[in-house]
């Protein structure tokens, strides 16, 4: 190759080398509302998306929802939808991420904004675990179908097992006898997995709320003390996936399940996926080292899906570091055009695809 | 008609095999997205946490300076907390549901002369007030600013309005601000049967259990900003 054959190889490279770090540092995937005043009602109708997850032997299986108790169309759907997706996805458990039955609790609300919509659920032998939010009044910790114990903040074991502990806690009163109670449970819990689920996210993109920093500061330096794992909130009525942040721990919030806030997501850097057009609920199951997740809409649609290799775990892949969290996603799925109708009203079972389709590198 | 043998077939696949390592040089670090928060979100953590900080040793010097007015409301706070837990423990075998309203009514019906100001009495309403401006008025308090406003009744979209009077309900449709952890660690601590609150700027104690409002300390957080 001559001296110019040199110089056009180098400046190919250097423009594919240029196209692939355009491709890694595109801004994240997200799918935000239009503005209010431009905002379509109803839901896209778009077809039910398959099971992304590996259903592995003897895994530890749950759902997350957040926001839910109002007793509307959009809870009723979603609870629907879980049901339909559980006769694939056999979880046993939904942990509940606070705001689960707003305005009043007498015992018909209790029906209505919790009983009826999970129904199918409840009947098929899944207890749900839930955190208190702003919304809840603290003596739904009596309420026996929450599973809390009688008990503002807690924690326990699913009955698989599976190396996995969660901590349920009360954000909206992080008082020092709670933080105590935290630090006892997380320092004498020998599980590879500890999940916090709470209604507060320490992390949000939200217009309406976004994060907050006050309770960042009790808890994220707990967290990493004790190797938190992952976490779960609500509050703002959206889906957003954080991008692992200090200690490799990733933040989610699910805080549409019966709420929904069209356009709140301010997309920032702390955005790894977002979603805030319809109301969703999520599936995960840990296996190993490995934390699955598929986010799915009310209309059986799946938002976004990946894997979490179990920070500060050892990573199998060669020439990665030890200590490095690693993160991958599938490609996102293809969200079909809306088409005319729309609130789709049947809603389909979910198809089961057994592996999932190959993951790309975040 | 072209044909590739293996060695060229070998050779291409080294070139490009060759090339990609090479763009991979170019490349950022895959782990890149997997960093901590960015400088301004690391910034804000760093300023929260220093007033988390510094708030913790507000909250260990009042303790340690317990003037008399503060030793006054905690013995009022204990007395409160007997007549809980006696009455708690009456109510014997209610279904849990059903404790709330149990518990309410037979604690009014041993405070019904009960009047603002009986355990935020005079004397430490002073203390109350400084402790609380620290945390929430000047630079650096817009995070617990914001969490007062969370959830506060009076600012809540969803929220039922509250009626604030000692032996009122605290009712079931309202929502509750986050009380910042910072102020939390600040005012004297309460036994589990008492929870501080905020209604607008009104700083409540309501039982944890029974929902009624114990006593409440009237403007006691400076204007809030926010929606």
């Amino acid at each position: 190759m001559n001296a110019r054959g040199v110089g056009r190889f180098g400046r190919f490279l250097f423009v594919v080398a240029l196209a692939q770090c355009s491709v890694r540092s595109a801004p994240p995937l997200v799918e935000v509302a239009p503005p209010p005043e431009r905002a379509t009602s109803g839901a896209r109708a778009e077809a039910p998306t398959s099971l992304t997850l590996p259903l592995k032997e003897g895994s530890v299986r749950f759902a997350v929802i957040g926001d839910t108790g109002r007793a509307n169309s959009g809870q009723i759907e979603v609870g629907r939808q879980m049901a339909a997706f559980h006769k694939q996805f056999p979880f046993s458990f939904v942990i509940m991420v606070g705001d689960n039955i707003y305005g009043t609790d007498a015992p018909a609300d209790m029906v209505a904004k919790f009983e009826s919509p999970y129904k199918v659920l409840l009947d098929a032998g899944v207890t749900f675990h839930a955190a208190l939010g702003n919304h809840d009044n603290p003596n739904q910790r009596f309420y026996k179908l929450f599973n809390m114990g009688d008990k503002r903040y807690y924690t326990f074991r699913p009955a698989s097992g599976g190396g996995v502990r969660f901590f349920a806690l009360d954000s909206t009163y992080i008082d020092k006898v709670q933080t105590d109670w935290f630090e006892k449970e997380l320092a004498s819990s020998s599980s590879d997995w500890k999940i916090a689920f709470f209604h507060h996210p320490l992390y949000s993109s939200g217009r309406t709320h976004g994060s907050s920093l006050e309770t960042r500061a009790i808890l994220e330096p707990l967290f990493l003390k004790y190797q938190v794992s992952a976490a779960f909130s609500g509050h703002d009525h959206f889906y957003e996936r954080i991008k692992p942040q200090k200690g490799g721990i990733v933040y989610w919030v699910s805080g549409a399940g019966g709420s929904l806030r069209k356009g709140d997501i301010a997309v920032t850097e702390l955005t790894a996926k977002g979603y805030d057009r319809d109301y969703h609920f999520m599936l995960v199951e840990i296996s190993g080292d490995e934390l699955y997740f598929q986010t799915i809409s009310r209309t059986g649609v799946t938002l976004d899906s990946g894997v979490l290799h179990r920070p500060g775990a050892p990573v199998r892949a060669p020439g990665t570091s030890p200590a490095a969290p690693v993160l991958v996603v599938p490609a996102p799925v293809p969200i079909a055009p809306p088409k005319a109708t729309p609130t789709p009203t049947p809603i389909a079972p979910p198809k089961v695809t057994p592996t999932p389709t190959g993951p790309i590198s975040l | 008609m072209k044909h590739h043998t293996a060695h060229q077939s070998g050779a291409r696949t080294f070139a490009l095999a060759g090339g990609l390592g090479l763009i991979g040089l170019f490349l950022p670090d895959p782990t890149s997205a997997q960093t901590p928060p960015s400088t301004a979100e690391a910034a804000k953590t760093v300023k929260v946490t220093k007033k988390v900080e510094k708030a913790r040793r507000a909250g260990e010097r009042a303790a340690k300076e317990a003037t008399e007015a503060l030793k006054r409301f905690q013995k009022e706070v204990a007395e409160y907390e007997r007549l809980h837990v006696a009455q708690l423990a009456r109510l014997g075998t209610v279904e849990p549901v059903r404790v709330q309203e149990a518990l309410a009514r037979a604690i009014v019906s041993k405070r019904d002369e009960a009047k603002p100001g009986d355990i935020f009495a005079k004397d430490v309403q002073p203390l109350f007030r400084t402790l609380i401006a620290e945390q929430l008025k000047g630079p650096d308090t817009a995070a617990a600013q914001k969490a007062v406003v969370e959830g506060n009744p009076t600012r809540d979209e969803d929220s039922v309005p509250v009626l604030v009077r000692v032996n009122g309900v605290y009712p079931a449709g309202a929502s509750r601000s986050t009380v910042p952890a910072s102020l939390l660690l600040a005012l004297p601590p309460l036994p589990p049967c008492l929870h501080y609150l905020f209604v607008e700027r009104d700083l409540l104690l309501v039982d944890s259990v029974a929902q009624i409002i114990v006593d409440y300390l009237p403007a006691a957080a400076p204007a809030l900003v926010g929606k």
